[in-house]
């Protein structure tokens, strides 16, 4: 038997049993998943917090739906979509015979009202996603999307959250005088058209979502998906508590797993400690203004200071005493996982001497005193800035930390009443667009309130939210990029992933980069 | 005891309950930083944030704040959560029952362990048995309740496997088989407290004329110790008892986060941390109430242990 045809015969088995696998989905049982705080509003147009968003699509189906990896869209309640050939429309084909958790029609008129509901300027955080669309006009299960312009954003707009496809006569029906106490009412026990139904709510406790049995999407054995009978989270704040509970068998999945722990829990044969890829990255944000707000000069308004503390950033060094080694250094600054990230940038590897020259060519050859804010209580931002304090102390810089807590700080922050910050950033639509307007635009909050102001970023964003050919916005976001990581108006640091323990019987679960929670595909192996 | 004593403790509530009142409203709006930057963190924008304050009734005077906060108390209206969305009220009353079930279960576990072996103490004083009581629960008194939690969670609940880890449990049963450990823990500080007051007052009374006399008088031990002696040591750890309800209540907060119990003790952490204004003006309110009512039964006891307590 020669290589070849042996290599063939294994290929053949390596598939009958990959096969074999993905008709093994075990169904029904309940999953019982730890997390480290309680949601607080269910409803996908007013919330506020990633512990609503990292669950809410369970709830809630969109016409699309972001994949995996991260990296672009796939099918949802519509099955196709085309653009208009002038870019400035778009036609979305439903799924045949698509309904809500309580057995209710799911009509192109539900969508088109929840989508001018998440669009209305006034509701909620969420709705510039979907500014392009000038007015949407339904016909049979077609929705039509008529455009203000060309909007390359707009498919991973529709797959984000607050896209979410909602029972128009349900939500209408709920008691109140406006749309904010009806979204009250009706997000205590929501009807939506994700792959589960919010069956109880004890705050503070727990959260049982059962299976949807109108639910479209089909799973590997031809039946409707989830595999599932019920989810239930349990609210666990403590990060030992929690990891004793996965232990002790009382928990299937435990979320937010300290990257102290990893290695401990990677060891233990009866888990799968899973560092999903995430579009977290951690930085330190910089005040670039050439005054502070109490009228003194700012060090940090010089770009070759803003270098150098780059370079002299020891980021492998800091990877190893925050993540325990479960990170890599930031070349952009968005992460490796977000659409359009370059691969080429070139970051800032650590270089003393050229932290030492760039001082040198500043106007503070002798250094200076600088503050930083951190959260209070953060172990991870004290690790942080301690090591900082000895790697800026080698080209003169002097680090002094002030612990705030979180919301004084983001007052202190938003007035821009700092120096310096610790920051950290998770996508929320499979998009470069996003990040970057916050990042590099000055009229959205002066870019993160570093005040970075580049007439050439502005151009080159507004060109690229109306480009639709890949290859030359993604030329656009090179540009973007390149021009941020000159002007370095942050300390560019690591990107971490999402660190989930589960017990190997969990089979099917998937956290994407964006940070969603998936149970639709998962299961109990038995 | 006279009905007046009663109505006049009743009526000192008040005073003490304005006086909360106003002050925790103004010290919620001293501090740094605002519901808006809370709620909606660093991303929101200038509009957004404004929007949001005026949507709260947040960009309005204070003293017009206060009246509308005031109305609504009066009303029984302690407004809606601002990060949960839901009335103050429903939210107290289904987190409320929580934390007092745990704190009374501890303090019951803390008065089981403490009387028995306070009286022991003082029966064998300065004896080895007094010493190792002594020596354990100053250990027990030194020890940071979190550190108290984590190590019986270890032990009895993940290798032990006899209680669960963590949670509230369904019912009666399951609640008192839930709350064993987070009890246990408060417990334990407190019977610590408990147990050197209550050794000394046993100690003391042990040395007074009258026990001397019922000795004399030839009754039986146990008699003396429950009739005469108990019943006089108590006064002062009754007393002690009630001052240390409040802070059973404080340490709740920490039980409740590394036992995942859903009470008013991390409902406040994190209302105070999320700037979540009317929650924690609706707890305080709420803490200062159970507080005061506590205060009174304590009084009122004590007046019952002792009637001279009436007079002053």
């Amino acid at each position: 038997m020669n290589v070849k045809r042996l290599s063939r015969i294994a290929l053949s088995l390596a598939a009958a049993l990959t096969v074999g696998q993905a008709f093994a989905a075990t169904r029904g049982g309940q999953m019982t998943f730890g997390r480290y705080a309680d949601s607080l509003f269910l409803d996908p147009v007013l919330n506020d917090a990633n512990l609503d968003i990292w669950i809410l699509t369970n709830l809630y189906d969109t016409l699309l739906q972001p994949t995996n990896d991260g990296k672009g869209v796939q099918m949802g309640l519509a099955s196709s979509y085309t653009t208009g050939k002038d870019g400035k429309s778009m036609v979305l084909t439903l799924r045949a015979g698509l309904k809500f958790a309580d057995g209710s029609a799911l009509n192109a008129s539900d969508v088109k009202w929840s989508l001018d509901r998440a669009r209305n300027p006034e509701a909620g955080a969420w709705n510039s996603s979907l500014a392009s669309i000038n007015s949407i006009a339904v016909s049979g299960n077609k929705v039509t999307l008529n455009l203000k312009r060309p909007d390359p954003t707009l498919p991973a707009a529709l797959a984000t959250f607050n896209a979410a496809i909602m029972p128009q006569k349900l939500f209408t029906a709920a008691p109140g005088k406006n749309d904010a106490e009806k979204a009250k009412a009706f997000a205590e026990k929501p009807i939506g058209s994700g792959p589960f139904v919010l069956s109880e709510w004890k705050r503070g406790s727990y959260m049982v979502m059962k299976r949807n049995p109108y639910y479209w999407k089909k799973g590997d054995d031809g039946k409707a998906l989830p595999y599932l009978d019920s989810v239930r989270f349990e609210i666990i704040p403590d990060d030992n508590t929690r990891i004793l509970k996965l232990q002790a068998g009382e928990l299937q999945i435990a979320e937010f797993i300290p990257l102290s722990r990893v290695a401990e829990l990677k060891a233990d044969s009866r888990l799968n400690m899973t560092l999903f890829p995430s579009t977290k990255v951690s930085s330190i944000l910089m005040n670039n203004r050439p005054k502070l707000n109490d009228g003194s000069e700012n060090p940090l308004s010089d770009v070759n200071v803003r270098q150098a503390l780059n370079y002299a950033s020891n980021k492998d060094a800091l990877i190893q005493v925050v993540t325990y080694g479960n990170g890599k250094p930031m070349k952009s600054y968005m992460s490796s996982t977000t659409p359009l990230f370059d691969a080429k940038q070139p970051g800032f590897p650590y270089d003393l001497a050229k932290a030492k020259a760039l001082m040198a060519a500043s106007k503070y050859k002798n250094g200076f005193d600088v503050t930083v804010l951190a959260t209070s209580g953060s172990a991870d931002d004290l690790a942080l800035l301690t090591a900082l304090q000895q790697m800026w102390g080698a080209v003169g810089v002097r680090l002094k930390i002030e612990q705030l807590d979180a919301a004084t700080k983001t007052a202190r922050y938003r007035a821009n009443d700092f120096q310096m910050r610790t920051a950290a950033w998770t996508n929320d639509i499979n998009d470069p667009s996003q990040i970057t307007s916050y990042y590099t635009l000055f009229d959205n909050i002066e870019s993160v309130h570093t005040g970075f102001k580049s007439a050439e970023v502005d151009k080159l964003f507004a060109q690229s939210q109306q480009e639709l050919n890949l290859a030359r916005r993604t030329a656009q976001y090179q540009q973007i990029q390149s021009i941020y990581l000159k002007a370095a108006p942050i300390v560019y640091l690591y990107e971490t992933p999402y660190p989930v323990a589960m017990s190997k019987k969990v089979k099917g679960f998937f956290q994407i980069p964006l940070g969603n929670n998936l149970f639709a595909s998962a299961y109990l192996d038995k | 005891m006279h009905a007046s004593y009663v109505i006049r403790r009743l009526l000192q509530i008040i005073p003490t309950f304005l006086a909360v009142m106003l002050v925790v409203f103004l010290l919620v709006r001293l501090l740094p930083g605002d519901p808006a930057s809370a709620i909606l963190g660093d991303r929101a924008t200038a509009e957004i944030v404004e929007r949001t304050n005026r949507e709260l009734g947040l960009d309005r005077p204070l003293p017009i704040q206060f009246g509308v906060f005031v109305r609504n108390l009066l009303q029984g209206d302690l407004g809606d959560s601002i990060s949960l969305k839901i009335p103050v009220l429903r939210l107290i009353g289904e987190r409320l029952p929580t934390t007092l079930f745990l704190t009374a279960y501890a303090a019951v576990l803390g008065v089981l362990m403490a009387v028995p072996l306070a009286v022991l103490a003082a029966v064998r004083r300065n004896t080895w048995v007094d010493a190792v009581i002594r020596a354990v629960f100053q250990v027990g008194l030194s020890l940071p309740v979190f550190y108290v939690a984590l190590q019986l969670l270890s032990l009895l609940g993940a290798r032990l496997g006899w209680f669960p880890i963590g949670g509230y449990g369904e019912g009666f049963g399951g609640h008192l088989y839930h709350l064993f450990l987070p009890a246990l823990t408060l417990g334990l500080n407190l019977a610590a407290i408990l147990v050197r007051t209550l050794r000394n007052s046993i100690i003391e009374v042990l040395t007074a004329e009258y026990v001397d006399f019922a000795r004399a008088k030839g009754l039986r031990s146990r008699v003396i110790m429950t009739r005469h002696v108990l019943r006089n040591a108590l006064i002062a750890t009754v007393t002690l008892l009630g001052l240390n309800i409040g802070a059973l209540i404080g340490g709740a907060v920490i039980t409740e986060t590394v036992f995942a119990i859903p009470g008013v003790g991390r409902l406040m952490v994190d209302a105070i941390f999320g700037r979540d204004y009317p929650v924690i003006q609706g707890l305080t309110l709420t803490f200062a109430l159970i507080v005061s009512l506590v205060f009174l039964i304590t009084d009122l006891i004590h007046a019952r242990l002792d009637p001279r307590a009436e007079l002053s």
